[in-house]
């Protein structure tokens, strides 16, 4: 019974270790991207007064682009999707949308829309995909093509609008997104500016639920009425603001949201496009694309920028956001478990030796270590272990940080962007980022601890998380 | 003195009070940041409303000059600087415009201030008067000052202030990427000519660097932005021994010569626009250039010389071993004046890169009837697949199947209804039949099209048919139908 007695003990011992760890290795990082968002944010949106964006609409040299929209029953949304990017600001733009196989009326409504008539083009496809079974165009709207497809999920999808892309960059867009007009504009900049060859780009994706949508465009920028959406709201801003600009500073970048980002047609042919091994197949581009600079010895760059907005919905129900938690989480394990090599490896650089492990230790694994947490410190307590004041100091604290994070992800939007007028929205985003950590983190916790349940428990499936047209 | 757990209490309280003041205090910066921009917009606003219109008013003629100047210099107090520059330049100015916003900026005394900012002077106003203008601060923390330097050189660039252009050449060679790229920028908008070679130089540089610091694309942008009558000065790149430098250089007069031919059909880079040197470059070395790019790049500008060479080289060009290069011969070609050359373009819808193929039978389109005359004639003689297939891709995508089935009911166009019967027998239906269907009232089309096509026993055609023959169905060719059906039927669907 004794030595029962000291193995438990030492167990919770090394599990309290763990648990600070975690706290301070994670919220460190976490402190470290934010004073470094801090100052790139400001600098960054000083030097948007002289960026030039007339030269770039202007310059003949602007790269043309594709955007390449994958749709799956997306019947309630394609059609603000594709009358929003159809009026985007940009010299030279092609749009392909890729109705995934749909059950809905997805292909239909674009059909009657756009005045589509079916064509039996050509199909030439570098990367392997689900079959075609037809074009639909309209030669009165050239830049317009909607390609209907087996369905093959949106990695399938992503390879098939590729494979019709002639122009040298894509941009992927999420069918539940809307773009601002300036929006391409403003994320193909680092890329022409950019002396290295930026083979990905991402923008910043904010919530729409809530907002007035007007003929594809988002009209009038408001906070959604449930709490849910609004904790999002917060949420989007503290990964966006700081966690990416941090990262992208670091020269660290291992996430590039697929929502919204440009990426090199060339490049991503060459390392394979879009694969089916992780459920975050966006994620696993950026890796797959770190692995083949350092394979073939290229010097490229994959940038993130504040300013280029896309709008999207989050999801507004528990179940929704449940599904889409889990497979962040899911596809996160899979991307770091596929590219295991990458871990402490040299030839990759801060990312291998930096960017990966956190991502690992505290994204990844951290679900599970928070998680437990909160069940096996009390544990502590009852068999007095720790003294309760210290656990509950420990809480505070934790809850403290939480807050001054996302209290600073808030000061980044004030500093920069102010996408929310309002007296009323800014003392809700601050009172949001607030109370984020009592009930909405714990909340997302458990969805993150499923995630990697169920990587463990060898899960590949794509939740689907189905839209409701939030937007007023 | 012991380790205690009350030391690790009182260490997790200080830390977790800290947090607390931490959030306390971004919580006040937010709210204070929130009400200073207020304020700074509601001045903004005040001052739009009352000098907008003196602005506009000097800019379109409206106005005296020496009465706006007058009211515009009664803009005073903290910031004042920011708020005039500001006013002056938020909107684009129309470019017959721009030589009174020029005189009225350096009449204000903005074009002096900047292009002392830009030379890396701090103004002279006193710290109190600094912190409140943030350029007033910035510039005087060093490693910021870039970001001023900057704003300065890209308002000098917008209001294309001629005189200051060897200040920005200077900056052309700033430690800072961002002072480079907005000079490089500032210039072309200047276009003066004594900046090119300067350009010309800064380029090379940022091609041959491992690490360069400047983009290449935002120099050769620059470049482009300056009149054709100023590509000879890139003579040197085009001799240069780097290959890249070789093919960018060539680019940059694509470009050009692209611009130039955009407005004018019946441009030529003759003696007023090019000059005999540069010709002879294109004609007699980077037409036969070891690098194939640049190989690509000077099939554009060969055929815009008026040069008797010009024809045998382009000819050249497109036999090219290397795909792309005779796929930028054919583009190069892809102009109504060109239509000429039809039968040279013709013969690369053979091409062995589809691309190519895509290129001729875009090109060929673009020389207007007569080629699309070639185009339906190689449609129909042709027995390879690849370039059937391209040439009817190309029919779909331009929308030309609406006209070829309206003509297909005409008396005597036995061509059109050919090249319908063949794009049927290459299963090419979709556009067609959802054509006919569209067009269910139009007998006379249905009855045409059974008569002409209806005999191809093609599924697709087949299953169309079906619901036309059927009583319900109100077709003029509904009598033909259950005849042409008949024969066909074990090879249809049902």
């Amino acid at each position: 019974m004794e030595l029962w007695r000291q193995i438990f003990i030492h167990g919770m011992n090394m599990f309290n270790l763990i648990i600070i760890s975690y706290f301070f290795i994670g919220n460190g990082v976490y402190t470290l991207l934010m004073v470094l968002s801090l100052a790139t944010v400001w600098v960054y949106n000083r030097r948007l007064a002289y960026q030039g964006m007339d030269e770039i609409r202007e310059s003949p040299v602007t790269p043309p682009v594709t955007i390449v929209i994958p749709a799956w029953n997306e019947e309630q949304i394609i059609l603000e999707t594709t009358d929003s990017v159809l009026q985007t600001d940009y010299p030279e733009l092609e749009v392909v949308v890729v109705d995934d196989g749909s059950t809905d009326s997805t292909l239909e409504r674009l059909v009657e829309h756009f005045h589509l008539v079916r064509m039996d083009l050509i199909y030439r496809h570098d990367l392997p995909t689900k079959p075609v079974r037809g074009f639909y165009l309209n030669p009165d709207v050239p830049n317009l093509m909607v390609v209907s497809k087996e369905r093959g999920g949106k990695p399938d999808a992503l390879n098939a609008g590729i494979n019709i892309c002639r122009t040298p960059y894509f941009c992927t867009l999420d069918a539940d997104s809307i773009l601002e007009p300036d929006a391409l504009l403003r994320l193909m900049r680092p890329v022409i500016h950019s002396p290295v060859n930026t083979v990905a780009s991402g923008g910043i994706v904010r919530v729409m639920n809530g907002c007035q949508v007007r003929d594809g465009r988002v009209a009038k920028v408001a906070l959604p009425r449930s709490r849910l959406e609004r904790f999002q709201v917060v949420e989007y801003l503290r990964s966006f603001l700081f966690g990416r600009t941090g990262w992208d500073l670091l020269g660290g970048t291992l996430i590039v949201s697929g929502a919204f980002a440009v990426f090199h047609r060339e490049t991503v042919a060459e390392v394979g496009g879009f694969s089916h091994d992780t459920v975050t197949e966006d994620m696993d581009l950026i890796v797959q694309m770190h692995h083949w600079a350092v394979k073939n010895k290229r010097r490229l760059k994959m940038s993130f920028t504040s300013d280029p907005v896309c709008w999207t919905e989050c999801p507004a129900t528990l179940k929704m956001l449940g599904k889409q938690r889990r497979r962040w989480q899911l596809g996160l394990c899979q991307t770091l478990w596929k590219h295991s090599e990458m871990l402490f490896n040299r030839k990759y650089g801060l990312v291998g030796n930096f960017s990966f492990p956190f991502h690992l230790y505290v994204e990844a694994l951290g679900a599970v270590v928070e998680f437990l947490g909160y069940f096996m410190v009390p544990l502590a307590i009852i068999f007095a272990m720790v003294p309760a004041t210290l656990y509950l100091l420990f809480v505070l604290l934790s809850l403290a940080y939480g807050g001054l994070l996302s209290i600073g992800a808030v000061l980044l939007e004030e500093l920069t962007y102010r996408r929310y007028p309002g007296y009323r929205d800014l003392a809700s985003l601050l009172w949001f980022a607030f109370i984020e950590n009592i009930g909405y983190r714990q909340l997302v916790l458990y969805y993150r601890f499923v995630g990697v349940m169920r990587f463990l428990a060898g899960s590949r499936r794509w939740e689907k998380v189905t839209h409701v047209g939030v937007a007023q | 003195m012991p380790f205690l757990i009350e030391h690790v209490i009182e260490a997790v309280f200080a830390l977790f009070t800290l947090l607390l003041l931490g959030n306390l205090l971004l919580v006040g910066v937010v709210i204070i940041r929130r009400k200073r921009r207020q304020k700074f917009f509601q001045r903004m606003d005040a001052l739009r409303e009352k000098y907008g219109p003196v602005i506009a008013g000097v800019l379109s003629g409206g106005m005296a000059y020496e009465q706006g100047l007058r009211e515009l210099r009664e803009v005073s107090g903290p910031g004042s600087l920011s708020m005039l520059e500001r006013l002056c330049l938020e909107k684009r100015p129309a470019s017959a415009e721009m030589p009174v916003l020029g005189r009225l900026c350096e009449d204000l005394g903005l074009v002096k201030i900047w292009q002392e900012r830009l030379a890396g002077q701090t103004d002279k106003t006193s710290l109190r008067e600094a912190l409140v203008d943030p350029p007033g601060w910035v510039l005087r923390v060093r490693f910021l000052s870039f970001l001023i330097r900057s704003k300065s050189a890209e308002n000098l660039g917008l209001i294309r202030h001629g005189p200051s252009w060897p200040l920005l050449v200077k900056a052309l060679e700033d430690p800072s990427p961002d002072l480079q790229a907005v000079a490089a920028r500032a210039l072309a908008a200047i276009r003066h000519p004594g900046s090119f070679p300067a350009l010309v130089e800064r380029f090379h540089k940022a091609v041959l660097d491992p690490a360069p610091v400047l983009s290449v694309r935002t120099l050769k942008s620059a470049l482009v932005s300056f009149p054709l009558q100023s590509a000879c000065g890139l003579a040197v790149s085009l001799r240069h021994t780097n290959p890249r430098i070789r093919f960018l250089a060539a680019d940059v007069i694509r470009e050009m010569v692209e611009r130039e031919a955009g407005g004018n059909p019946d441009f030529c880079l003759d003696q007023e626009n090019g000059n005999a040197e540069l010709a002879a470059l294109f004609l007699t070395k980077l037409a036969f250039d070891v690098n194939p790019d640049v190989r690509a790049q000077a099939a554009h500008v060969i055929v815009c010389l008026p040069d008797p060479r010009s024809g045998p080289v382009l000819v050249g060009l497109l036999k090219d071993s290397v795909w792309f290069v005779r796929l930028h011969a054919v583009r190069s070609l892809s102009k109504p004046k060109f239509a000429s050359h039809a039968g040279w373009v013709a013969k690369a819808l053979t091409d062995s890169n589809w691309r190519v193929r895509e290129a001729a039978v875009r090109a060929l389109r673009a020389f207007g009837p007569a080629g699309l005359d070639e185009l339906t004639g190689r449609f129909l003689e042709t027995r390879d697949r690849y370039s059937q297939e391209q040439i009817a891709e190309e029919f779909q995508r331009a929308g030309l199947i609406p006209q070829l089935l309206a003509r297909c009911a005409e008396k005597g166009r036995n061509r059109e209804a050919a090249v319908l019967s063949r794009l049927v027998e290459m299963g090419k239906t979709s556009y067609i039949i959802s054509l006919l269907d569209l067009g269910e009232g139009n007998a006379a089309l249905h009855k045409e099209f059974l008569r002409k096509l209806g005999q191809k026993a093609v599924p697709q055609i087949l299953h169309w048919l079906q619901p036309v023959a059927l009583p319900a169905s109100g077709s003029g060719a509904r009598s033909q139908a259950p005849s042409t059906l008949a024969p066909k039927r074990p090879h249809g669907k049902g």
